[in-house]
């Protein structure tokens, strides 16, 4: 399933970039490497790779501008690494539109479990639900759209599974934990950061007034549902 | 135990200032400020008292015997008319006075006294006057007490013949004048003295309040608020204060974080190496099989050392964290038994035993999952490494039955040689030292997992102490006690 699942890696420090692409590879992924921002987008566009994954500390062009530019014409999984789990260098990475965050060093296993979870397909709701209407916003699994009044919305893969799993259950408070364990594959001891600026990045898509939400409405101390 | 830089041993060089002389009774400023208010306005209300009494009593009594030598000497006329008159005697001129009102005239005449009504008569005199008078002819006055009175007496000697009048003016009326006089310099000194004091105490208030508010400054940044400062004010006597108290602040603050981002920064430029190494490791690890026996040991020793390598920094950074003041709890309401096996079961040895109290089962506790997970973990890391292995868990509520449940206690003992009770406390200093770690750090060093158990403990507001085993074998039994509340239902 995994076979021929091309990982863009970009990473400046040359001797980490043969070490993680040979654990990568080890792993059943096919890596391509990338030097620098600059050298990252050009490949981009070339040979379309499956997930990114990004260095925060690049020369030139950085890590959160590399993502931001990767976002405007894709919705591939990007997985950002840092040196440092300072908040603002994850949650600034999240927002330039990561979708998951390891920190330096990491296991190749680890990357692996965090890559085949953002590439897992979303389960298939029952044929019945094949469109789900939430007020002004309209939701169709199958075929990975999203209407936000009649016009179509664009999520990242991410985004629309975490939509997809609160749709779920319309209505049903999800927990933090239960969405990591959900959306990101996470355990008990996953980051629940990952869950809150997704939650505001899919604000930004989906609702007309993002700072007054009426369909992903956070309970307070208990984590966020769906509402009509 | 506590941040290098707020140690004590950290900040010699730093000689203690003193702030005024050494008293045997030291009195405060306030009480010092209060007493000068006070004293001052009470020597100054005394002062002003007397000159004026002074100024007063003199006045008005010049006055009163400026007026008693006028009608004196207009009634001596009188009477010297009178004794042309009716030369016989005094009688009929003293009668003539007390018709007009002469309250207490004195008449000498042809070597016979004639006293008014009112009986003031030549007993009353000092015979000095009399001399004065009658033998020396002098106009003279004096003041003499009749009856517990004073009285001014004012004696002319009357030109035609072989006569003097005298006459007795009450100075009552001047006494109780400056008697009011008195009573109220009296009173104004009070409240003039009862004000001072309240401005005393409001002047001492307002100076010593900067110093209060110093004070907690201090008590502030001595708390980890680095970034506590004075407000700057226009005053220029406090402004010295203040910003010698800032530039103090802002010093201690950046030799603080400067040894904080150093930690800091080392370890994150060991990361990237470690990265490297890691992901070599792994490589290696995989291909593990193909390699000849020693080469296998050795990988196994780089593969271990890579972890506790790793572990070391990650240690470091947390602990930089705690030194910068960075680590910001993210607290949730955890329940502690399942939240306790939760963590075991990610740590080095999933499989630890953990026996929970029944009731300690239905409590929660307020804390940071990911950190205290940590801490959990450093402590199986530590009966693994250092305690033979093989520890337990016991999680207990520390009330007894009918009390509601206010702290857990989550213990783990082990089966090593037992911390000795010298050497309890300094287990948990960093890169622990002597004897301590001499015995218990074989291969593996101290670290710094102990310090962080602490550290991470004390900002979840309970404590982590060691004791012998409750069984009574040998080994070490670390005990965390945490605030905890029963869960409802």
């Amino acid at each position: 399933m995994w076979v021929g699942t091309r990982i863009l890696a970009v990473e400046d420090d040359e001797r980490i970039r043969s070490a993680v692409k040979l654990a990568l590879e080890d792993e059943g992924w096919t890596v391509d490497e990338a030097g620098s921002g600059e050298e990252a987008i050009e490949l981009f566009n070339i040979i379309t790779p499956d997930v990114v994954l990004i260095d925060i500390m690049l020369p030139g062009i950085d890590g959160f501008e590399l993502c931001r530019t990767i976002r405007r014409t894709s919705d591939v999984p990007v997985v950002m690494v840092t040196a440092r789990n300072d908040t603002h260098d994850i949650v600034a990475g999240l927002e330039a539109g990561a979708d998951d965050y390891l920190t330096k060093p990491f296991a190749a296993k680890e990357l692996s479990a965090r890559i085949r979870a953002l590439l897992r397909r979303i389960r298939p709701s029952s044929p019945s639900h094949a469109r789900l209407v939430f007020g002004d916003l309209e939701l169709i699994p199958e075929e990975g759209k999203v209407l936000q009044s009649g016009h179509e919305v664009h999520l990242t893969k991410t985004e629309f599974r975490l939509l997809c799993e609160l749709a779920e259950n319309p209505g049903k408070v999800f927990s933090r934990e239960a969405l990591l364990d959900k959306v990101w594959g996470y355990d008990y001891f996953g980051d629940g950061r990952l869950v809150d600026v997704h939650v505001r990045r899919l604000r930004t898509k989906v609702e007309q007034d993002p700072a007054n939400p009426r369909h992903v409405v956070t309970v307070r101390g208990l984590g966020y549902r769906l509402q009509t | 135990m506590t941040s290098s830089a707020t140690d004590p041993e950290a900040l010699d060089g730093f000689g203690a200032v003193s702030l005024g002389e050494p008293t045997k009774r030291a009195w405060g400023l306030r009480r010092r400020i209060m007493l000068i208010f006070t004293m001052g306005a009470l020597m100054l209300s005394l002062f002003l008292a007397f000159i004026t009494y002074g100024f007063t009593r003199t006045s008005v009594v010049q006055q009163r015997d400026n007026d008693a030598r006028a009608a004196a000497r207009r009634n001596a006329s009188i009477v010297v008319e009178a004794l042309r008159g009716s030369p016989a005697t005094a009688q009929p001129a003293m009668t003539r006075l007390e018709d007009l009102g002469v309250q207490r005239p004195l008449v000498w005449y042809n070597e016979l006294w004639t006293p008014g009504r009112a009986g003031y008569d030549q007993n009353q005199l000092p015979q000095a006057l009399v001399d004065r008078v009658i033998a020396d002819g002098v106009a003279s006055r004096m003041i003499v007490n009749v009856e517990n009175e004073p009285n001014i007496v004012v004696g002319y000697q009357l030109a035609t013949s072989d006569a003097a009048y005298f006459e007795f003016f009450s100075l009552d009326e001047v006494d109780n004048t400056l008697q009011s006089v008195r009573l109220s310099l009296v009173l104004g000194g009070m409240i003039t003295t009862a004000l001072a004091v309240l401005a005393g105490s409001f002047a001492a208030r307002r100076a010593v309040r900067p110093v209060g508010v110093a004070a907690q400054a201090a008590k502030a940044i001595a708390g980890g608020r680095l970034d506590t400062r004075l407000e700057p004010t226009e005053d220029p006597d406090l402004s010295v204060l203040a910003n010698s108290f800032n530039d103090m602040a802002t010093a201690l603050q950046s030799r603080i974080e400067r040894d904080a981002r150093f930690a800091s920064d080392v370890s994150h430029e060991l990361r990237s190496p470690l990265m490297t190494l890691s992901a070599s490791v792994e490589v290696m690890d995989a291909r593990r099989d193909e390699m000849p026996e020693r080469a296998q040991a050795a990988l196994d020793l780089l593969k271990g050392d890579v972890v506790r390598f790793q572990g070391l920094v990650e240690d470091l950074l947390e602990i930089s964290r705690f030194d910068a003041g960075a680590v910001r709890l993210h607290m949730e309401e955890l329940i502690a038994a399942e939240f306790v096996r939760q963590a075991v079961g990610v740590s080095s040895m999933p499989q630890t035993p953990i026996v929970v109290s029944p009731r300690a089962e239905m409590v929660l506790i307020n804390g940071d999952r990911r950190r205290l997970a940590r801490v959990v973990a450093n402590l199986i890391d530590n009966a693994r490494l250092h305690g033979g292995g093989s520890p337990e868990i016991s999680i207990t509520e520390v009330d007894p039955p009918d009390q509601p449940v206010s702290a857990i206690r989550i213990a783990v003992e082990d089966h090593g040689t037992g911390v000795p009770e010298s050497e309890r406390g300094l287990i948990f200093e960093r890169f622990a030292r002597g004897g301590v770690a001499g015995r218990r750090a074989s291969s593996d060093g101290a670290g710094l997992g102990l310090a962080l158990v602490d550290e991470h403990v004390r900002m979840h507001g309970g404590r982590v102490w060691i004791e012998d085993r409750l069984d009574g074998e040998p080994g070490a039994r670390f005990v965390i006690e945490l605030p905890a509340e029963e869960l409802d239902e």
